[in-house]
């Protein structure tokens, strides 16, 4: 049931965020915003439902009994978090942003000077675009985590998914300002797989990864990582004891 | 068949729930399971479905290994636990949901089961009450006609006259071809019912013998005084003197008391292992 309850509420969120932050903070911040929130805290929190059968002794035994083998139990809940949720969402998004866009454009004043700038300001959120393909990426990520998460642990799985990934991000970040610090002393900033930026007096100057390393950290980030989630969520199904 | 051979399990590394057990279940029984809380009676109905696996040891259930979990075993066996789950789905929507599962299921069988435990409620199943749930799962099971049928604590949640048409119901589907394999704590319920005993206390199997097997090797009988000798197993205060269980040398035919029966086996398991592997 929650199934098909909570896209209705996420999307029903989405419009919510969308018109309250185009109030306060225009269009260009409600579109990245409401997509991010949508696609991968909505696909998040729906990957640990499709497996929250293991809450309950008896609705774990039951999940488990059923006579279907892992793989469709697996594909049907990639079905629901990476198939079924993202598509209904980008329809909607699709839609609720193509209706304020074009109602912001038709309630412009042609005659006024500053119609066309006023009227260039305001696009459909590109979702083709740089921005919308890191948020995909980051969908993946996050929806296979939980996915994986949701077969470790058996009771309040997004809390515990949650929390163990920010220690992951913590524990690689800390790792890799301690190492940075190490090495170069007056550390900026220091981005896991991408670079360290260094103080220089008031300058800041940034050390980058080598041009073919920074292709194969982007490769591990973008593609390995994301599909080691999803796969290795198959794995834990099959091995899974209840 | 159900062939354990070996098996060790233990839900932590160091501390072994079962150690080499062994343990052959033939077709055409009900096994009555019967162990104290945490002896690993629920313990063991899991890992012959697959939902735990053996740290050592093999099981193989009608040819299959249980931990692979294949549908082509899954749709031969049921397995009712303890706390039963049900959707909020109606009878209806339940039984076609989930009855394509099972090649052999039986609707016609399905509503009659429902009928006779007096599940007749239309609204949706998990709004009704435990024990309603409960019959509605065992309704369930028995019309998916599968070979292997396991019940972990079956009577838990039901009324007395619900508990007696439990016991009809289970004469009433066994069939030579399956195995009803039923753990219990609440030996009175399976009177009558099971025609072999199992026993496990400690990890070990006590006992694993037939109602004939039982009644030769045992006598159940009130006295006014205890008997000096060392053939008494258990012995406990009564209203006529004191209800015994002792060893059956003079081969008097005797009614099966399952709980002193339990209680003698598990107070004196190497003398009940010798007396029954005589």
């Amino acid at each position: 049931m929650q199934i098909f309850v909570f896209p209705g509420l996420m999307l029903t969120l989405v419009l919510i965020l969308y018109v309250l932050i185009k109030a306060l903070s225009g269009f260009d911040m409600a579109q990245r915003i409401s997509f991010f929130v949508g696609l991968v805290g909505g696909s998040f929190f729906l990957a640990s439902f499709v497996f929250g059968y293991f809450s309950s002794n008896a609705s774990g035994s039951s999940f488990l009994s059923l006579p279907a083998s892992h793989f469709e139990k697996w594909l049907c809940g990639v079905l629901i978090a990476g198939i079924f949720y993202p598509v209904v969402f980008l329809i909607f998004y699709y839609g609720i942003d193509t209706g304020f866009v074009a109602l912001y454009h038709n309630n412009l004043d042609p005659a006024s000077p500053f119609y066309k700038q006023a009227y260039e300001s305001v696009y459909r959120f590109d979702l083709d675009g740089v921005v919308a393909r890191n948020v995909y990426i980051l969908f993946f990520i996050y929806t296979g985590a939980m996915l994986l998460g949701s077969l470790y642990f058996n009771k309040v799985s997004v809390i515990k998914t949650a929390v163990a990934l920010c220690i992951i991000c913590l524990v690689i970040f800390g790792t890799n300002w301690l190492f940075a610090t190490m090495l170069f002393g007056n550390i900026e900033e220091a981005s896991p797989f991408h670079g360290v930026a260094l103080l220089a007096g008031n300058d800041v100057g940034s050390i980058e990864l080598p041009a073919d390393i920074a292709e194969i950290c982007k490769y591990v980030f973008f593609y390995v990582m994301p599909a080691t989630f999803w796969i290795l969520s198959f794995t834990r199904l099959r091995e899974k004891e209840f | 068949m159900i062939e354990v051979q070996n098996l060790s399990f233990g839900y932590k590394k160091r501390k072994l729930l079962y150690k080499n057990l062994n343990l052959k279940l033939e077709v055409g029984s009900i096994y009555g399971l019967l162990g104290k809380n945490g002896a690993g009676k629920s313990t063991l109905l899991k890992n012959f479905i697959g939902l735990l696996f053996p740290k050592g040891g093999s099981i193989s259930v009608n040819g299959f290994e249980p931990k692979k979990r294949w549908p082509s075993f899954l749709e031969t066996i049921y397995f009712i636990p303890e706390e039963v789950y049900v959707p909020a789905l109606t009878v209806e929507g339940y039984k076609n949901l989930f009855s394509p599962f099972y090649p052999a299921f039986n609707p016609q069988q399905f509503y009659s089961y429902l009928e006779q435990l007096d599940v007749n409620d239309k609204g949706k199943l998990s709004t009704l009450s435990f024990g309603q749930q409960k019959k509605f799962i065992i309704a369930f099971a028995l019309a998916c006609n599968t070979k292997v049928l396991l019940l972990d604590e079956p009577t838990n949640g039901l009324d007395i006259p619900s508990k007696i048409k439990f016991r009809k119901l289970i004469s009433g589907v066994f069939t030579e071809d399956k195995i009803i394999f039923i753990s219990t704590h609440q030996i009175r319920d399976l009177d009558n019912l099971i025609d072999r005993v199992i026993i496990v206390d400690n990890g070990e199997l006590l006992l694993n013998a037939s109602i004939e097997q039982i009644s030769s090797k045992l006598c159940f009988k009130s006295v006014s005084e205890l008997p000096a000798t060392d053939k008494v197993l258990y012995a406990e205060d009564s209203l006529k003197g004191y209800a015994i269980v002792m060893e059956n040398g003079e081969h008097e035919d005797s009614k099966i008391n399952l709980e002193h029966l339990f209680n003698a086996i598990t107070e004196n398991p190497a003398k009940a292992k010798s007396i029954f592997h005589h």
